[in-house]
This record gives structure tokens, sequence and C-alpha cells, in this order.
């Protein structure tokens, strides 16, 4: 389509700071703001203990977004099946070495530093799944053969990530594994045996699931049931959230949340405290902002040249999607209660980390829209 | 540079999936704005009162109790705030190091210690132990800054009821207690923790006015119930002071003299007003060691006792009230004509009616008697003769007038109202027919005949004064206007004669009473004296042959001065033997006591309460 003379090998650093996406920045700098403000109400009007970190954070990982940005494409190619290793043998390690708090095992620990190797493998996988399908030739896209090597770079780590065990990550792999598939072209034929599969393997995987996940998932179905135990947290946030109204109580005014009836309001929980603040007007709006960066995501993926590039942006396209759909549809009471925090807006490094290297992969991607990967270059592996 | 078929066929199909997805996300968004479009806008309202009920808390005040004074603004009944601290042992891991923490505070003497540990192994972690309940101030103030550092340990402001006086006021400020169920459901406020209601005596008549009303406070509360703030107040108003018409002076002078008897009682009346000035009943007991830390045995023991020192006998002791009673037999049979002041019957020592004989005190006989010598030397075959002349039913009517058989709504609660008795009374409660012989022993105050030493003192006025006078035991408003009684329908010339034949009881020879006039130069004591039979055994022997039991009830009622009358006195000593001797003496002391005084004479306490309407409530007796 768009074959001409962008096709040269190297763009210069400037070049590729105007081909930044400079309108995708702001739309996730809104969002991080939006984060700071209400981390600020959480803490009852200050900066401490949240939102002044939280701002230093995605500081900082505008610094890394940039520099994952304007590095060469053809590098992320070519670390994509090292990191995918790396992040799959620390998945691996984790149940062997991993350290255990509140009832799963998702950490490694060096030194000070604590880790979780999922998050890594959140971005190792869309690198890994594209890279793939940046050497499968388009002809073999639905052969079955070609399709056991990918499926199993997806089902590897969903089953690492199960045991731990950690069910929104899980969920998140296989969505965004299963996503680049359809992305990449493979035949219609090959979900319609999947969805009926894995609803063939819901009664199995219930009871694989430890008798706190099958709680969260009963309380979802009936939250009213134990309006005190489990269903307690899911039934005040409705209570926040209606409570809301059409403008909200103002900002600051929440009582749901400024009187700590709302739990983990600063991390999971952060949108019902913005929804009883700024009411259906600002949470619509809120929704707004992510619909508009999850389309420009869409947008520049589709104007990407190489496989590799769209399938990159797009996987991590569906990882937002997934984060903020899991979350905001958690505490709407829609599904299960599953630890999964809204995308920079709840606290939490980790998250912000992996976000941040994931849009800079996507602005990447953007800004080599027009380069063509040529095997010499990036070789099999 | 030609792009291979099958690339641009990828290609497309990635463009045309990716558009799908992005699609599908809209969609999916799209539920997520519905969701919240359900929840935001249309059931927005439901949500909103959840949110309220979650962080409103209602909470009462309690009103600060009115204070009882007597009528020179004497204390009574005060509040004393006790400043307690006590120990929760489930908020501590270490009960030990939280004592010893403690200990660097206040004193912990090793026996509060050793109790506190023992209670704590014994009962429930959720039951507070109180290790001190006599703080200072500082000591409380000291406590509540150090408190993070005191893992377990709490301290509250305990509203105690305090009473002056002791034994000499009990049963007529009686005492509070815990409210019962019923009254809970009356008034909720009664159910915080230490709140305290009238159980009897004045405290309990009148408990509205004491009560005062309950505040309102509005709490915002968070999600484990910690006040956050006040969003609304309603002080509390606390409760009204109340002036007794009590001279506590005399009440304490009047008990003391009750002291020796072992069952026995005395009320003194303001023969104008009505108002009570004494009101003792023997024995008595500490309102103070009831209303805090009295133990199970003690209450039991003091309810048990066989004096019964909790009943105050003035209103619920009902006695027949023997010769006291021939004034009613008197004026019955002057009003209904039967006899005149100058009619005369002859005592012949007895009477014999329908097969009974019915004997006067004095075997020999009154000879010719006249109703102001009868009464003067309390010839009973005299009243014999008048009641069986005017029969029961005019008797107890007069008995109704003079105040017997009557309660009095006055703010002393559970008076019993005696027996004034007519056939239809003795149909109803025994099932019997009335018999003429009946009617000649109540002629003498006997048989079913029951008064009260209250209704006693009353009669006494209701003669001294002409007038209907009713007892109160609360001084009127200073902005109250106090009708005087209405005259008795009764005519003059009769309660002349009947004022006549009580002062010669006293002053005249061969009066009944002759012993016991005053002891004050130029007041004399109108009176006379009752004796009432309790058993048939006591029927002529003397006293001191008797078993204290078999002894008859001496009664006296007298008024002084006699030719101004100001004071009612009535008393009855439980087989005390006889009216002149056991009973006169202690009227004429409280008589003398309260001449002495004269507290009618002098300006009484004017309550201060009404400068304060709008004084402000505080919360009592929660935690702090």
């Amino acid at each position: 389509m768009f074959a001409g003379p962008l096709e040269a090998p190297r763009l210069s650093f400037g070049e590729k700071l105007l081909a930044l996406n400079w309108v995708f920045v702001l739309l996730i700098s809104c969002l991080a703001c939006v984060g700071a403000a209400a981390l600020y109400s959480v803490a009852g009007g200050s900066f401490d203990p949240w939102a002044e970190t939280h701002v230093i954070r995605y500081c900082l990982g505008l610094g890394l977004l940039f520099a994952v940005a304007l590095t060469d494409i053809r590098v992320w190619v070519r670390l994509a099946y090292p990191v995918y290793f790396v992040a799959l043998a620390l998945l691996a390690a984790v149940p062997l070495i991993g350290v255990e708090s509140g009832g799963a095992q998702r950490w490694l620990q060096f030194g000070h530093l604590s880790f979780q190797p999922a998050e890594l493998m959140k971005v190792a996988l869309v690198l890994a799944l594209a890279r793939y399908f940046e050497w499968l030739p388009a002809k073999y896209i639905s052969n079955p053969l070609a399709l056991i090597l990918p499926v199993l770079m997806i089902v590897v780590p969903v089953g690492l990530v199960v045991i731990q065990p950690d069910l929104g990550t899980a969920v998140l792999f296989a969505a965004v594994g299963g996503g680049l598939l359809f992305l990449a072209g493979a035949s219609w034929i090959y979900f319609v045996f999947g969805i009926v599969g894995v609803l063939g393997a819901v009664p199995f995987v219930w009871n694989l699931l430890h008798e706190y996940q099958q709680a969260r998932v009963l309380t979802f179905i009936d939250p009213g049931q134990d309006p005190l135990g489990a269903g307690y947290h899911i039934l005040q946030s409705k209570i926040a959230l209606g409570s809301g109204g059409v403008t909200g109580k103002g900002y600051m005014q929440g009582t749901q949340s400024q009187l700590n009836f709302l739990p983990e309001k600063h991390t999971d929980f952060i949108f019902t405290m913005f929804a009883e603040e700024m009411g259906f007007i600002g949470s619509v709006s809120l929704l707004i902002v992510y619909l508009l960066v999850l389309l420009s995501i869409v947008y520049m993926a589709v104007r990407c040249q190489s496989q590799f590039a769209r399938l990159v942006a797009a996987g991590v396209g569906i990882t937002l999607f997934v984060y903020v759909f899991i979350n905001v549809a958690m505490v709407m009471g829609l599904v299960p209660v599953v630890g999964v925090p809204l995308p920079l807006v709840s606290y939490g490094g980790t998250s912000m980390i992996t976000l941040m290297f994931g849009f800079g992969l996507v602005l990447n991607a953007h800004v080599h829209r027009r380069t063509r990967l040529r095997r010499h270059e990036i070789g099999v592996l | 540079m030609a792009v291979p078929r099958n690339i641009k066929i990828r290609n497309r199909r990635f463009t045309r999936r990716a558009l799908m997805l992005g699609t599908a996300q809209i969609g999916l968004f799209g539920v997520l704005g519905w969701r919240l479009r359900q929840l935001q806008v249309v059931e927005s309202s439901k949500y909103s009162l959840l949110a309220e009920e979650n962080r409103i808390n209602i909470q009462l005040l309690a009103p600060r109790r009115g204070l009882i004074v007597d009528r020179f603004g004497e204390p009574v009944a005060t509040n004393t705030d006790r400043m307690r601290v006590f120990v929760l042992p489930e908020l501590t891991q270490n009960l030990v190091d939280s004592l010893d923490r403690l200990g660097d505070i206040i004193d912990v003497s090793p026996n509060v210690r050793a109790r506190v540990l023992r209670l704590a192994r014994r009962q429930s972690p959720y039951i507070p132990i109180v290790v001190d309940d006599t703080l200072s101030w500082q000591q409380f103030a000291q406590l509540n800054v150090m408190a993070p550092g005191l893992p377990g340990i709490r301290t509250d402001i305990l509203s105690v009821r305090e009473y002056h006086g002791g034994h000499h006021m009990a049963h007529i400020v009686g005492y509070v207690g815990a409210a019962d169920r019923e009254e809970v459901r009356e008034a909720p406020v009664t159910r915080l923790p230490g709140f305290r209601v009238g159980k009897t005596g004045v405290e309990k008549g009148l408990e509205p006015k004491l009560r005062g009303k309950a505040g309102v406070v509005k709490l915002e509360v968070d999600a484990h119930g910690n006040a956050v703030r006040k969003l609304e107040t309603l002080a509390s108003e606390p409760g009204r002071e109340v002036v007794l018409t009590i001279d506590a002076e005399v009440q304490k002078a009047a008990m003391e003299r009750l002291k020796d008897e072992r069952r026995a009682a005395a009320v003194g009346l303001d023969v104008r007003t009505g108002e009570v000035l004494v009101m003792a009943s023997t024995p008595s007991f500490d309102p103070n060691d009831i209303v805090y830390g009295l133990k199970d045995g003690v209450w039991q023991s003091m309810a048990d006792a066989e004096d019964d020192p909790l009943t105050n006998k003035a209103i619920r002791g009902q006695y027949p009230p023997g010769s006291t009673f021939k004034m009613v037999t008197a004026l019955a049979g002057l009003e209904a004509g039967v006899i005149t002041t100058k009619t005369r019957f002859h005592c012949y020592g007895g009477y014999s009616y329908s097969n009974a004989y019915f004997g006067c005190w004095k075997k020999r006989g009154h000879r010719a008697t006249n109703v102001r010598k009868a009464i003067k030397e309390s010839c009973d075959v005299f009243f014999y003769k008048v009641a069986e002349r005017i029969g029961i039913t005019k008797l107890s009517a007069m008995g109704h007038k003079l105040g017997l058989g009557e309660t009095y709504e006055f703010g002393l609660p559970l008076q019993k109202p005696g027996v004034m008795p007519t056939p239809g009374w003795k149909r109803a409660n025994l099932g019997k027919p009335w018999y003429g012989g009946e009617t000649i022993i109540a002629g003498i105050g006997q048989g079913f005949v029951l008064t009260t030493p209250l209704q006693l003192a009353v009669m006494t006025a209701r003669i001294a004064t002409g007038r209907a006078v009713v007892p109160r035991i609360v001084r009127p408003d200073p902005d109250e206007q106090v009708a005087e009684a209405e005259p008795l329908d009764i005519k003059p010339e009769h309660l002349e004669i009947m004022r006549e034949s009580m002062w010669a009881v006293v002053n005249e020879g061969g009066g009944t009473a002759g012993r016991s006039r005053l002891p004050i130069a130029g007041v004399e004591m109108a009176g006379k004296t009752g004796t009432s039979q309790v058993n048939s055994a006591s029927s002529g022997r003397k006293s001191s042959s008797l078993k204290w039991h078999q002894r008859d009830h001496g009664l006296f009622v007298g008024y002084a001065p006699a030719d101004n009358p100001r004071y009612a006195v009535a008393a009855i000593i439980e087989h005390g033997g006889s009216g002149s001797r056991a009973a006169a003496p202690v009227v004429r002391d409280i008589m003398t006591a309260l001449m002495e005084r004269d507290p009618v004479g002098k300006p009484g306490y004017v309550s201060r309460d009404a400068e304060r309407k709008t004084a402000g409530g505080t919360a009592r007796g929660g935690e702090s």
C-alpha cells in the first residue's frame, strides 16, 4: 500500500521524534493525570502517599516509553524470543522459589527488589507471537502445524499463572494470545473450536480453582447473598457508583470512598471512587478517553507495514482493553472480583512499567510503520 | 516492487480483523456505559439512600437528670461523675503488661490486680472489667492522653446518682435503676448504657420532670463505625430541678426519733397547703447502696428483711386507725343528725348488739357521755351507738370526705388506698354479705377499716382547717398559683366541736394524751390517740405480757397550735402498745421540732431552673 521511498532502513532521530504519535502521548498523559487527581482525593486531599509517587512514576514511565519507541524496531524483533524465554524461565521459577503473599505465589525476590515475572510475560508474549508471525510465511497461516508452536507459546504461560494462581493474568494471556492469532489471520474454524473447547473445559477448571477463587465467582453471581462477607466489596462499590448519580458528589466529597466503605480504593477500586465523585458524566468521559486510546492503537496498528509491528501494537491494545474492561466490569459487578488495576489510574509501579513499556512498543511500531523487515536483518530466531 | 499476493491477502485480513476487534471493543465499552447508566442514572436514588444509611449513625444523647432538693434548697439527690478506667481483655494481647503500664499512671493495688486477672480468666474477654472507678480529673485526662500506649485500657464517665441524707430521705426520694423492658419500649433513650430511671419514691413519681429530653446527634461514621464528624446536634434538655416540700432538718429529727422503734411511720403536713414537711418510715435504707455497687445478696436481704426496710410505711402501711377514726364517726353522726353536740349516751363498759358484746376499753364505763367527752376520753360505747345509728355507708362516706381511703397524685407512687368498707366493697372483695356488728366495730376504727399514716395526717389537717386539703410533696413553681383548698361540706360548728374535743384530749385533765403536751410555752396541741387491736389475744391484757407482734398498734394524730392550726402530724408505732404511751410522745416531739423550726414561716428555696432553660446537654454514660 505505502511501499515507496520510506522503505529506508534507518530513520534519523529527528524523523523518529516527528513520527511519534503525540496525540497518543497526550491521551495517556491525560489518564495519568486523572489517576493523580483521584489518588489525591483518596488520600483525603494529599499528595502523600500516592498521588506524588504516581506522577513521578509516570514521568519515569514516559522516559521508558520514549526509549522503547525510539529504539530501532529490529532490536525488538531480535530480542523477542530471548525475552520470552527469560520470562518463561522466571515464570517457571515462581512455584519453586517464589514468595507467597495473599494466598498466591506470584513474586520473585531479588534482594530488596520484588518482581512479578507475569508482568514481563505480558510484554514478552506479545513480542514473541508477533515475532513468530513475522517469520511465518503468509501461506501457512492457517496450517494447523504452523499453529502448534504459537498455541504452545500461549498455553504454557497461561498454565504457569493458573497454578500461581492468578486468574486475571491467565485470562489476559489467553485473550492477548487468542487475539493475536486472530489478527495474524488464522482461520475462523480454529476459534470456533477453541471457544467450544474452553466452554467444555469449564467444569474441569472449576475443580482446579482455589476455594477463594470459587467464592469470588459465586459472589459475583449473587453478591447480595453474603453482604458482609465476600459480597460486601461489590455491594459497597455499587452503592458508591449508584449514589454518585449523574453529576457525582463532587471532588473529594465521595462518602463511600472517603469513609472507607470501599476496599482498595487506591488500586483496584479507584474507578468506583472516581465515578462516585464525578458521577455518570465523569465516568463515561473517562471510558471515552480509554476508548480513544484503544482506537488510536487500532489505527496505528492498521497503518503498520510489517506483521511484527502491527501485531505488537495490536497485542498491547488488547492487553490494555482487557485491563480496562475487566477492572470496570468488576467494580460494577459484571464480572467476578479479580485483582486487575485500572491502567495508568490505579496506583502501582509494576503495572505502570509494564504498560509504559507496552505503549513504547506501540509507538515504536508507529514510528517504524513503513519499515520492512528483511529475513537477513533479523534471522530466524 | 510488487507485494506478493498472499502478503496482500494477509494485510487486508489484518486490517479487516483489526477493525472487527476495534468494533468489538466499542461494543463492549458500550456494555460498560449501559451498566454505568443503569447504576448511576436509573437506580441512583436507591443507591443514594443506601449510601446515606451507610454513613449516618444517629445517637441519642442522655439528658442530665434533674436535681432534687428540699424546701430550703438542701441537696437531696445530685449527680456525680464517676470517672472509671476498665480493661477489655479482648483488646490486648498481654493483659499483665497492660496492667503494668496502667500501674505506672494510677495506683493499682495487688488486690485489684489479682481480681482483674481472675475475672479475665473466668469471663468472656468482651466483658469490660472495672479497675478503678474513683479517678481524679487529672488521672482521667492523663489516661486519655496515654490511651494509644495502653492496649485494652478504656475510660468512661458514669453519671451516678448520689443521695444526701442517706437513710433519712430514702423513702421519699426513692432511688434510680436500670430501665426495664417496658420503660425501654416507651423511651429508647433509656437503653443507653448507664442510663437510670426512677424506681420508687419521688424519683419514680416525677420521672418525666426529672428525666428531661434526650438529645440527638447525627454522626458521620466510617466503614468501621468510627465517628468521623458531627453532622447535626440537637442538644438534650436536662431534667428539671425538683424542690420538695420536705424540710430535711425536721425529717432528720423525725427519723432519729423513730430510730428506736422497730416498725413505725409518721407524716407531718402544713395544714393549709397540704405540703408534706416530714414523712418518716422506719426501718429505712441507704439508696446509695442500691444505685451503685450493690451486691445481689445485699439487695435480697433488704427485700426479704422481716421489717421491710424498702417499704415506705407512711404511704404503703395500712393500719386499722383505731380511735383516731372516732372523729369520722362523730362527724358522720353529727352531719347525719343522729346525734347533736349535746346528745348523751350511757356507757356501762360495753354494748350488746345481736348476741355479741362489744366492750369499752374502760371496763367501769364512762357513764353519761356526750361527743366531746367521748373523744376526750375515747369512749368506745358512744361510737358503737353512733355507728349503729348512721350505718356503714354514711360512715365510710365521711371517711372519704376527710381524705381516708384515697390515694393522692402528688409525686409519690405506689400509695396504698387503705379501706373504707361498704357492703358493696365486702361483697366484691370477700364475697360475703355485710353484718351489722361490723358497722359497730368500724365505728371505732377497727374491723375492716384500714388507713395509711398519710391519710390520717390529711384527715387531721382537714379537721383542723375545715378545708379539703390535699397533700403535696413538690413545691409549686414560683409562677404557679396555688388555690386554697375548698371548704369541706361539713357544718363549721360540727368541726369546731371536734377541734375542741381534740384540744381536750391533750390539754384537759382526764384526756388520753395529757402526758404529751408540747414543751413550748403558749403553744397547745390538739390530737387524738388510737390503739388498734391487731389480734384478739391482746384484748384486755397488758402489752408487756404479750409478744411484740401480738401487741396493739399505737397511733396518734394531732395538730398545733390548737388555736391557729399550722401543722398536722400523724404517727403509728406498730405493736407499740397504746397510742397514748407509744405514739403521742412521737407526735409531740415531731410537732415540737416543727414548731421550733417553723419551716412554713420561712421563705423557701426558689429553683434557678427557669433561668437556664436553654442549657445545652452533653452525652453521659457512654465511652469517652
